[in-house]
């Protein structure tokens, strides 16, 4: 049952790279959204008409910072998609991800 | 000209295995409304087709994970050559056969099963009816997770909690941060993490399963003494499974992608963001560890996921286990079909076994066809409510219960 060995040390590797960049990405995606919203004010409706909320800039700044770190978590699944299909691995032995030929 | 049939009966497959796998990736997408029905599925195709041709790395040896035609370099045995190849393309094209078979009768009813495990049996049914039992490969020789159970059992059993564990987290955390967030910001922000999403998965479908097909191929093509590099694939062999299989995602698997984006659980954007970058998360990771998986039980887990990860979400879990149970078949019932087109094939012998079981690919085909057409299920309406559709035969179990 070697087979089924093999299969756990995979699983495990998989769930905490799944949960890091699976679950990871979206929910800071989720705080950039929540980011803008913040900076763009809350709006308000009173007897002179819809008066728009005040804008926080650090909220835009903050947001647009978190969808960029989501931009980069998408580029490097793309590099390892392109990258795998021409011969090459991510190396992640120095902190930065590397391209190395296999 | 045996060759010739297992070439197109590959690209059937091709065709098949794209139409059948266009839900994994746009079926959220589609259900949310991020995307036109229409668009999601020419995106799916492009993205497929691109997929194809990034991957240079020769999948000769995918055969090897489950069958023992092919020594390590991807050269068919010695052995199995002693007729000229057709013996070793007889039990190609019958795995084949049984593979288009199955994906077939899954998409008739609606389930979205694994094309790999589809292929995979059809092609350990045909080895075993071909070679006996020693033609397939079990266990691996434990250097590695090989071998039927190591590339198809148990990454069948582990894949979907995984990617059903990542998507549960992420959904339940997304609702947590952005309650009480203005609609404005959540829908377009979760339109395009859906979008983005999507199409990351879609990329990686179409570099990893084109592949196996390229693969198939170009060992016919060995077999036959019509090629003899095995560090490359012929660029036609390359160009018609890349078309065959964005051909066959922009068809669209309407009755999947149904059951997939409306049948399990009614998704939301954020849902759908969560389901497809777990999905796509998982798939990524496994394929740099080396663990086999199939998209397409990813994807389900994943949307299973993020149905148990929003609050007040139902799970129809008769549907989801009617999947689970297609699953569990997928293998033997392909294998069986292999098996016997296998026998159909060498009791007829030679080309005309060829033709015979080719014939019967036509005829199977042509009737799931024809049962389809009653109770179509196509871009108009495919985000049709799950319960109380008028559409009756789209649902799986009036379906089976007219048969």
């Amino acid at each position: 049952m070697h087979n089924l060995g093999f299969a756990l040390t995979g699983a495990w590797q998989v769930l905490l790279a799944g949960l890091a960049l699976g679950a990871g990405l979206p929910i800071i995606f989720a705080l950039g959204i929540r980011s803008l919203a913040w900076g763009a004010g809350e709006a308000s409706v009173n007897s002179s008409g819809v008066t728009a909320g005040t804008r926080r800039p650090l909220g835009t700044v903050l947001g647009y910072a978190l969808f960029t770190v989501v931009v980069l978590g998408v580029l490097l699944g793309l590099t390892f998609i392109v990258g795998s299909g021409f011969g090459y691995k991510l190396d992640f032995s120095h902190i930065y991800p590397t391209l190395v030929a296999k | 000209m045996i060759l010739a049939l297992v070439v197109i009966t590959a690209l059937a497959f091709d065709f098949t295995n794209g139409f059948h796998d266009t839900a994994n990736a746009m079926a959220t997408s589609i259900a949310t409304k991020a995307l036109r029905p229409k668009t999601a599925v020419a995106l799916s195709g492009v993205l497929n087709l691109v997929g194809a041709f990034l991957s240079v790395e020769v999948a000769l040896t995918v055969t090897n994970a489950v069958v023992k035609i092919q020594d390590k370099t991807g050269a068919p045995k010695a052995e199995l050559l002693a007729d000229g190849g057709s013996g070793l393309l007889l039990i190609i094209l019958a795995g084949l056969v049984g593979g288009i078979v199955w994906n077939l009768l899954t998409w008739l009813f609606g389930l979205p099963s694994s094309s790999s495990h589809a292929l995979f049996g059809g092609l350990v049914g045909a080895a075993l009816a071909g070679l006996g039992v020693a033609g397939v490969n079990w266990n691996g020789d434990g250097s590695k997770l090989d071998g039927v159970v190591g590339k198809v059992l148990l990454p069948a059993v582990i894949s979907p909690v995984i990617a059903g564990v990542v998507a549960a987290v992420g959904t339940w955390i997304i609702f947590k941060v952005t309650t009480g967030v203005a609609a404005r910001f959540t829908e377009k922000g979760f339109r395009w993490g859906q979008i983005g999403s999507a199409s990351l998965v879609s990329l990686a479908h179409g570099t990893n399963d084109a592949q196996k097909t390229m693969g198939v191929i170009t060992l016919a093509l060995i077999a036959s003494g019509h090629w003899s590099d095995l560090e490359n694939i012929p660029l036609w062999v390359k160009v018609s499974a890349a078309l065959a299989i964005a051909l066959g995602t922009y068809l669209g698997g309407w009755r999947i992608i149904r059951t997939l984006g409306k049948g399990i659980t009614d998704i939301t954007p954020p849902q759908g963001t969560a389901a497809q970058s777990g999905a796509a998360a998982v798939i990524l990771a496994s394929s740099h560890l080396g663990f086999a998986l199939s998209t397409t039980h990813v994807a389900t887990g994943s949307v299973i996921g993020s149905g148990l990860g929003r609050p007040g979400a139902t799970v129809r879990w008769g549907v989801a286990g009617r999947m689970v149970l297609a699953w569990l078949i997928t293998l033997p019932s392909a294998g069986l079909v292999g098996a016997a087109m296998w026998y159909v094939g060498d009791a007829v012998g030679g080309m005309a076994g060829a033709l015979a079981v080719f014939t019967l690919l036509v005829l199977a085909s042509g009737a799931m066809y024809m049962r389809s057409r009653a109770g179509r299920v196509d871009h108009e309406n495919v985000n049709d409510d799950w319960d109380g559709a008028p559409d009756q035969s789209a649902t799986p179990i009036p379906a089976a219960a007219a048969n």
